[in-house]
This record gives C-alpha cells, sequence and structure tokens, in this order.
C-alpha cells in the first residue's frame, strides 16, 4: 500500500471506528414477528370502524386513527400484488442477488407485505400470481424468519 | 391499545462500522518510521526558540516560523512527573462501549526533556510515586497492527536506578 502521502514521508493510518445501537421493535411488531416465530402464523390487526385487517399490524388505523386491538389470524397464502428483480448487489439485501421483491396480500388481509419471492422462474412472474409462505426451520423472530413466498402448486 | 404488560418485546441490534484514514503527515511521520524501525522516541527542535516540539510539527507553535529539521532523539527513560490512577471506565472512542483503562496514566519526563503522556505498567496504587524512574517497554515484532507511532509504545515500566539520578 503505497499512497501518495507516503512518498513525501508520512503514514496512512488505518482507524475504524464501531456505532453498536439497539432498538425496540415495538408491542405491536413484537407480537407480529413472535406469532411467527412460535407457531408459524402471520397475525393482522382488525380496525373495527372500516373492517380493514392490516398485515403487517400497525398500532393505528390510518383512516380511522382509532388504536388497534383486535389481533386476526390471516392465511400463509395470498396473492401477488406487485414485484420488482433486483440485481445489483447491496449489504443491506437478506439473500443473494437476483433478488425478487415483491408485494403479498394474504388471504384475510386488506394491505401487501413486502417480502422476496423463491423458487419461481422470472418468466412465471406476474401480478396476481397465488403465493404460500415458506418458514424457516429455524427462526429468531424477525421477518426473515419467513424464508420466502413462493408459487402455489 | 390494550396491550399484555408480560409480553415479550424484541430488540434488534446492530453495528455499523465507520472505517477511515488519516495521514500523519511528513513530521508525524518520521516519528512514527522512527518508532517502527528503529524504536526510537524522536521529535523536532523549533530553530529559532530552540524549544522542543510535541508532537513533531511544522512551524513552532510560539515563534510561528517553519520549525525545520532539528531532529532530537530522546531516552527512553524518564522520570513520572504526575500520574492518574483511573477508576472510573471511560468510553473507548473506537468502540463506542465502557472501556476500562488497564493501565494508570502518567505525565513523564524524557531524559532530553520532552513532556509525553503515556501508560504506566504498575497498577498498585501505593507503589505508585512521583519522581519515579520509568523505561518505555515497546510492543514485541507484529503485535502491533501497521503503524502506530507512539502507540508502539506499550507502557512505561518502572525501573530500578543504582547510578546518579539526572
Amino acid at each position: 500500500m503505497t499512497h501518495a502521502t507516503e512518498q513525501m514521508g508520512a503514514f496512512v493510518v488505518e482507524g475504524k471506528i464501531d456505532l453498536p445501537a439497539t432498538f425496540s421493535v415495538g408491542a405491536v411488531a413484537s407480537r407480529f414477528f413472535i406469532e411467527i416465530r412460535d407457531n408459524k402464523r402471520i397475525m393482522g390487526l382488525r380496525c373495527p370502524e372500516c373492517n380493514r385487517v392490516y398485515v403487517p399490524p400497525r398500532a393505528t388505523c390510518k383512516r380511522c386513527f382509532g388504536q388497534l386491538s383486535e389481533w386476526v389470524e390471516v392465511s400463509d397464502k395470498g396473492t401477488l400484488l406487485a414485484y420488482a428483480i433486483a440485481y445489483q448487489p447491496n449489504p443491506a439485501q437478506p439473500v443473494e442477488t437476483p433478488i425478487v421483491y415483491g408485494i403479498v396480500q394474504l388471504d384475510g388481509a386488506d394491505t401487501g407485505l413486502v417480502h422476496i419471492l423463491g423458487e419461481a422462474a422470472f418468466e412465471r412472474l406476474k401480478t396476481g400470481l397465488r403465493l404460500e409462505a415458506v418458514f424457516k426451520e429455524k427462526r429468531v423472530g424477525n421477518i426473515l424468519d419467513i424464508k420466502y413466498f413462493r408459487p402455489l402448486r | 391499545m390494550a396491550q399484555d404488560s408480560k409480553q415479550e418485546y424484541l430488540h434488534v441490534t446492530y453495528n455499523l462500522p465507520r472505517p477511515y484514514r488519516w495521514s500523519t503527515g511528513q513530521y508525524m511521520g518520521r516519528t512514527f518510521r522512527e518508532a517502527r524501525d528503529h524504536k526510537k522516541i524522536v521529535t523536532n527542535r523549533c530553530t529559532k526558540c530552540k524549544e522542543l516540539l510535541w508532537p513533531p510539527a511544522r512551524v513552532c507553535g510560539r515563534c510561528k516560523v517553519e520549525a525545520g529539521q532539528d531532529w532530537v532523539e530522546m531516552s527512553d527513560k524518564g522520570t513520572v512527573v504526575q500520574y492518574t490512577y483511573l477508576v472510573m471506565p471511560m468510553w473507548n472512542p473506537h468502540k463506542g462501549e465502557r472501556w476500562a483503562n488497564p493501565y494508570p496514566t502518567a505525565t513523564i519526563l524524557l531524559d532530553g526533556g520532552l513532556y509525553m503522556l503515556h501508560f504506566l505498567e504498575e497498577r498498585d496504587p501505593k507503589k505508585l510515586k512521583a519522581g519515579m524512574r520509568v523505561q518505555a517497554v515497546w510492543k514485541e515484532e507484529g503485535r502491533g497492527k501497521g503503524v502506530q507511532g507512539i502507540g508502539d509504545i506499550l507502557y512505561f515500566r518502572t525501573i530500578e536506578e543504582q547510578e546518579a539520578k539526572k
């Protein structure tokens, strides 16, 4: 490693600062992930005013602004609303490229859940495709406890 | 929101390390090179006021003139002027976590006239005293990662000196 400044008699010193951080995912998301981790159940929150079921759950209804507390189980099968294929690698991506990202509306839910699709040939992809969740064997309590969604056979 | 107070809460812990690099510049670079190659402490002296500069610098802070290349080698022995026996752990600036200081910090007057801030090997507070003689202990070859300049000195070890002091 010869840096321009080293030819002048200087040294380039490497350094690294760690920035560790911890945050709480909150009451609603904790329950959502724990149900997936322990029971392989995908839960949503239903608004008693407008009857919309939010998956992923949220603490307040975005239309009625009321607090949500009525947990309902939704199916692990759903419909593909939209998808995109990412080829460019990025350290934030959970699996190797190419990745198919999809928005899945689970049966019983009124909103879309963003996740990745697997076992899907690219030419088979189209909106309206029926999908099912594949759970990991070893689950730790995050969104990747669902390994991916795959086309229903 | 009627949440069960006994509910388990999930937490996410992550780390985003920030790598960086900095150049020592020519003058500190010479100190770094002498420390790495010859285990010597060197610094430069202002050509006008003849005071030692530490860390070595291009411009004398007192005279505001170019300090030049009047390099002086310091002895690796010195006398403790004052020391701090730290009990409370400090923040480690490179890790962002509490970090017990393993060695007491001291101002050491090196033979040669340079005041240097460094660690002492002696960790028994009863045996620490101002005026005690110390000598630098350098890291073994390959122990330090990369070039660390005066950080290549681990600490200063207490020495017994029979011959005439000062």
